[in-house]
């Protein structure tokens, strides 16, 4: 390769070298950087703006809706505040109503807890409905976030620690018992309590029969790929018998229902990112504290969730998010008592004058705003969580 | 589920075990304790409710005043969806099937069984084999299914709408996802600005980003409507046209989700190693070949399972059709997920199960297949 | 592909700061045709960023960079045909070392049989032509070494640029690459710049060393001239092993004093604070009361075919490199000769040497 073949000087370059060639390292060419910009700004727009049209019609009215599009505020058309008064002025909605409906809460939950025994019956509360439901997705988010990151990262921590060996047989036994029990409950009409009772009690008989005799056992790895892969399972196919379970406890419309099933939606994500946080921990720390004579429960509480704080963060935020947003299982779990936002947003496509896009769009700006915070702190994240899982397989 | 755990003091056995307190007792049982209530909980939340739904299929469900009652049927409920009076609803209106139709679907057939073929000379293990056989006749099938509807003219049901959002949705959303990510990852200034704004769409609830695009596309109220009125479309509407109100669902699906692939692979192409691309640029390397030779091969890993992922979470779309255009024209845009919906709102609880249980196993026989031919040999041979 | 039998470098001015981080001062320095020339300093002190500045990943702040006689400063890497061996080997975890050696022929559009000619040539020369099929990760990391050499020589560049190389590789392998190293630029004569922190690498492959300390070149010259001519106080106790030993005091006409004695040394002048530098083997240990300076002995250690006997002269240790058969106590009070011939005198406000 002759040195003279070699583009030296600046000056002698040509234009097309000029326009397509970087002028330095860690420089674009002149060209890459027009068409970078371009698809950038462009992107921007695209995705700032269907945020900005949802922002400005929550301040207009009914005519600025109606009458053609209006762009911008102040200069197209005046902002006022009317979708926001039509939720705040509503006379359920004044200090007072707030705080008796926290004690309504209250009530309804002691209620719910004793009705085994005796059936003081729950009251309808006279509701603010945008107060209602927004507390409404903020108590069931948080409380179906907790029980779920706790559950989730137990668990996951016990896999990457714990070597666990359950027999194949037993999970067969399992199966086949949880199949013959639905059958007699649907087709034979024994009730549900009695039939699962008798099915528990036979796994367990049956487990210590014949648990001892079966050779092939599960792994770790294979507890890990059961749980994760439950996210496969499209919601559709479980919430049918999901919502006729919650009807036989009479859990159906309740907080607790949508805690409970949120929190199961989201266990596979909380143990495959937990997962990969717990394993790359160094054992050691672990070990020494275990000579210390702590107990499981104390390495985990003290060492271990310490450690991996800033992942446990943002896998909680992310669960919180994907909660807040939840829109298939709140319709088939919730009608009243126990609705969401979401609901509460989709209510108002019902309108007999059209969908009241205004007081809609109020409510989703309600919806987005909290949520747009977190995703500043949750960008780097989730990327990081996705790379150490396709890196590990 | 006995054995040791790695902590536990090696000569005392369980049985001799005797506690001192309550702790100890919860201590020494605790292997059991962390992982039991997921387990349970999915157990009774996820897998029983799976199996509870096949009796829903499997029946003729009625209301009684004492509750449910269910009618044995055998596969009634799965049969009418592809022979029955569902068949159109589901799979399509199947009558007739044009020349280009049967060169397709033969094709597709062809390329299947040669692909068993090859397994079966390569000395694939049974099980595998099995594993392969089902993938083929999938592909064959959704390839019968689109010669007989798409490629004849007739229009399709449930089953391919959800295999177009999810095949030619994740498409899109990959290669813009992708486009992106190599955009920030170039020398641009304002990186973490736009790293962030990208991302911001995927955090917002799908429901708001189905009413936001209904709204900004919009054709006699939205803000595009001088650009409708100048093209001479203020009369018409996304919900007359099957295919414009496909492409409709697609692009707010794809407004939300692009975010997620583009983090994921602005991660991954930051996490390549600076040596080497620095190495390729004193050998001589033009951006261009840097992205083939060096930087591409090292991300395929993650890309696939990022695909993987996005597909998982396709295969469930029913917020944004719901809202967009409530499956309409007709049911241009229902997804099978939706599709199920609106049985279980009329009612026929049977056949509402039979749809889900079918998006089930194409979601599970999709995926799969994608990852183990796709995915396994790609982290195989980043190893 | 024309061998290039060697093109000159040269630094004018380079000067290059991170932000506020000033971090190579006005460095000028030319290579030789065919030289190899060692930049060696301490970490931090800039040397993989001057290399960076010359191989283009990195633009000077300020100043040229000229190979053979055409300007540089801001041609691409790619048009400036050097080639670089990365600390790291930078191999591409995910091609063959065939692949990864043939890569700078791949993205010039080479043909075929010739890549191959050249991928096998430059593999046999550094004696991996066995392992051509495979991966990275298989390799060990002398291996790796070799591959990351042979990448960097199969397209014969007219420099060869070279990040502590060797830095990876345990000590007797890098003994042996190190004799290799030489002989195959040697017989390939191209100019090589080579950075590193180990003074031994620098003393037995250069032929000329350039010494930088926080971005500043103290030193241009060769290995021994380095070692017996120090340019100044940095360069007179960065080089050396045991280092130089240094006695606080004072110059006066043509002799040192300090409070433990005085010492006849071979330059004169008058300097309040001065150094005396005084390498172990240019010491003896003498008799109490005999010597330049009296000291006591701090600790004596039996290195084999010599003894270390480390001595305290009022505020200053100093080691002395003393027959095997010297026996001592320490708290033992002996005397010190200097060869007088063999003493540095610094001015220690400055650290430039007094001639
Ligand atoms: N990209 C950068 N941004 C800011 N500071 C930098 C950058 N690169 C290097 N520096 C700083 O420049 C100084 C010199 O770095 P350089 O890498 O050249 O040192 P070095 O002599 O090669 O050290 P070592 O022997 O440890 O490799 C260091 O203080 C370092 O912190
Ligand atoms: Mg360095």
């Amino acid at each position: 390769m002759s040195t003279s073949s070699f583009k030296y000087e600046k000056a002698n370059r040509s234009l097309m070298e000029r326009l397509f060639e970087p002028p330095a390292i860690g420089k674009m060419s002149p060209v890459a950087k027009v068409v970078a910009y371009g698809l950038l700004a462009f992107w921007s727009l695209f995705v700032i703006f269907p945020i900005y049209w949802v922002v400005i019609t929550a301040f207009k009215d009914a005519a600025a809706v109606n009458q053609g599009p209006f762009y911008i505020p102040f200069v197209d058309f005046q902002p006022n505040l009317n979708a926001w008064r039509i939720h705040l002025s509503d006379p359920n909605c004044d200090l007072y109503a707030i705080g008796r409906q926290f004690v309504l809460l209250a009530y309804n939950s002691f209620a719910f807890i004793i009705s085994p025994i005796v059936d003081i019956g729950a009251m309808e509360p006279q509701i603010c409905r945008v107060y209602h439901a927004f507390t409404n997705s903020l108590v069931i988010g948080i409380a179906s976030t907790a029980l779920c990151v706790t559950v989730g990262s137990m668990a996951a921590y016990a896999l990457a620690r714990i070597q666990y060996k359950p027999k194949f047989g037993n999970a067969a036994i399992f199966v086949l018992l949880t199949l013959v029990m639905i059958a007699a409950t649907s087709y034979a009409g024994i009730p549900w309590y009695v039939s699962s009772a008798v099915a528990l009690a036979l796994f367990f008989l049956m487990a210590r029969a014949f648990g001892k005799h079966f050779k092939s056992t599960l792994g770790n790895g294979d507890i890990l790929f059961w749980i994760i892969s439950q996210r496969i399972l499209p919601p559709i196919v479980v919430i049918i018998p999901i919502y006729m379970m919650f009807q036989a406890v009479g859990l159906l419309d309740t907080h607790l229902a949508l805690i409970i099933v949120y929190a199961v939606a989201n266990l596979p994500i909380v143990v495959w990112l937990m997962h990969d946080f717990f394993a790359s921990l160094p054992v050691e720390l672990e070990e020494s504290a275990q000579l210390d004579g702590a107990s499981r429960f104390g390495i985990f509480w003290d060492i271990v969730l310490p450690l991996t704080r800033p992942g446990l963060a943002a896998t909680t935020l992310l669960t919180l998010i994907l909660n807040w947003n939840e829109y298939l299982f709140a319709v088939f779990l919730s009608t009243a008592r126990a609705q969401t936002m979401p609901i509460m947003v989709a209510a108002k496509n019902a309108g007999e004058k059209g969908i009241l896009w205004w007081e809609m769009c109020a409510i989703i700006v309600v919806m987005i705003i909290p949520v747009i915070i977190m995703a500043i702190f949750l960008q780097r994240f989730i990327a990081r969580g996705v790379l150490l899982g396709a890196v590990k397989g | 589920m006995t054995s040791t755990t790695t902590y536990q003091p090696g000569n005392s056995p369980a049985g001799l075990f005797k506690a001192r307190s309550w702790g100890e007792w919860v201590d020494h049982h605790s292997r059991t304790f962390f992982i039991a209530p997921a387990v349970v909980l999915i157990l009774i939340f996820a897998i029983f409710p799976t199996f509870y739904s096949i009796v829903f299929a499997l029946s003729r469900v009625r209301f009684r005043a004492t509750g449910l009652q269910f009618r044995f049927v055998w596969f009634d409920n799965f049969i009418a969806q592809f022979t029955g009076n569902e068949q159109a609803h589901f799979l399509g209106r199947l009558t007739g099937m044009s020349f280009v139709g049967w060169i397709f679907a033969l094709a597709m057939t062809a390329l299947a069984i040669w692909w068993l073929y090859r397994s079966w000379q390569n000395r694939t293990h049974w099980i595998f084999l099995v594993g392969r056989l089902i993938s083929a006749a999938m592909f064959i099938f959704i390839g019968w299914i689109l010669a007989l509807t798409l490629l004849s003219g007739n229009p399709w049901g449930t089953m391919m709408t959800t295999l177009f959002y999810v095949i030619v949705g994740c498409s899109i959303q990959f290669v813009i996802g992708t486009g992106l990510a190599f955009l920030c990852s170039q020398p641009i200034s304002g990186k973490n600005f736009f790293r962030v704004l990208f991302f911001i769409p995927l955090m917002i609830t799908p429901l708001g980003v189905g009413y936001a695009f209904k709204m900004v596309l919009d054709i006699t109220k939205g803000p595009l409507q001088p650009l409708w009125d100048a093209i001479g479309l203020q009369d018409w509407a996304w919900s007359t046209d099957a295919w414009a109100a496909r492409w409709f669902v697609i692009l707010g699906d794809s407004w939300q989700w692009i975010p997620f692939i583009f983090i994921v692979m602005l991660a991954a192409l930051e996490n390549v190693s600076r040596d080497q691309v620095e190495a390729a640029q004193v050998d001589g390397a033009s951006s261009v070949q840097i992205f083939r030779e060096i930087t591409w091969p090292q991300i395929v890993p993650v890309a696939v399972t990022v695909i993987l992922i996005r597909m998982i979470e396709a295969f469930k779309i029913v917020d944004l059709p719901n809202i967009m255009t409530s499956g309409g024209p007709g049911i241009a845009t229902e997804s099978m997920t939706l599709h199920s919906y609106f049985l279980w709102r009329a009612n026929d609880m049977g056949s509402s199960a039979a749809v889900a249980y079918l998006l089930l196993i194409l979601t599970v026989v999709v995926c799969a297949s994608f990852f183990n031919y796709v995915v396994l040999g790609q982290l195989r041979r980043a190893k | 592909m024309a061998s290039t039998a060697g093109v000159p470098v040269t630094f004018d001015n380079i000067a290059k700061s991170f932000g506020p981080v000033r971090v190579l001062e006005e460095l000028s320095l030319k290579v030789a045709p065919g030289e190899f020339l060692v930049l060696l300093g301490a970490s931090g002190s800039g040397k993989t960023t001057a290399l960076r500045i010359l191989a283009g990943l990195e633009t000077a702040t300020s100043g040229r960079i000229l190979i053979g006689d055409r300007e540089v400063t801001e041609v691409l890497p790619k048009y400036r045909d050097v080639s670089m061996v990365f600390q790291s080997y930078a191999l591409y975890p995910h091609k063959t070392v065939a692949e990864n050696i043939g890569f700078p022929l791949k993205v010039r559009k080479v043909p075929k049989d010739q890549q191959e000619a050249a991928i096998r040539d430059a593999a046999a020369q550094v004696q991996i032509d066995q392992l051509l099929d495979r991966y990275p990760r298989q390799l060990s990391g002398g291996q790796r070494q070799r591959v990351a050499l042979a990448r960097a020589m199969v397209r014969r560049p007219s420099v060869f640029l070279m990040d502590e190389p060797l830095s990876n590789l345990d000590a007797k392998l890098r003994g042996h690459m190190r004799a290799e190293l030489k002989h195959m630029q040697s017989t390939l004569g191209t100019t090589t710049i080579y950075v590193t922190h180990d003074q031994i690498e620098a003393m037995t492959l250069a032929h000329r060393v350039a010494i930088l300390e926080k971005g500043v070149l103290q030193q241009l010259d060769t290995p021994a001239r380095i070692y017996n001519d120090p340019a100044n106080l940095f360069v007179a106790q960065f080089i050396g092993s045991p280092p130089m030993n240094v006695v606080h005091g004072s110059l006066e006409n043509a002799s040192f004093i300090t409070r433990s004695g005085r010492v006849e040394v071979p330059v004169s002048g008058r300097i309040d604070k001065a150094i005396l530098g005084a390498r172990p083997e240019d010491c003896g240990v003498v008799p109490a009361g005999q010597g330049h300076l009296g000291a006591e002995i701090y600790t004596v250690e039996l290195i084999g075919d010599h003894t270390l006997v480390t001595v305290k002269a009022g505020e200053d240790l100093l080691t002395v490199k003393a027959p095997k058969d010297f026996s001592g106590t320490t708290g033992e009070n002996i005397g010190i000769t200097f060869s007088k011939d063999q003493l540095f005198v610094f001015d220690a406000a400055s650290g430039a040497r007094v001639r």
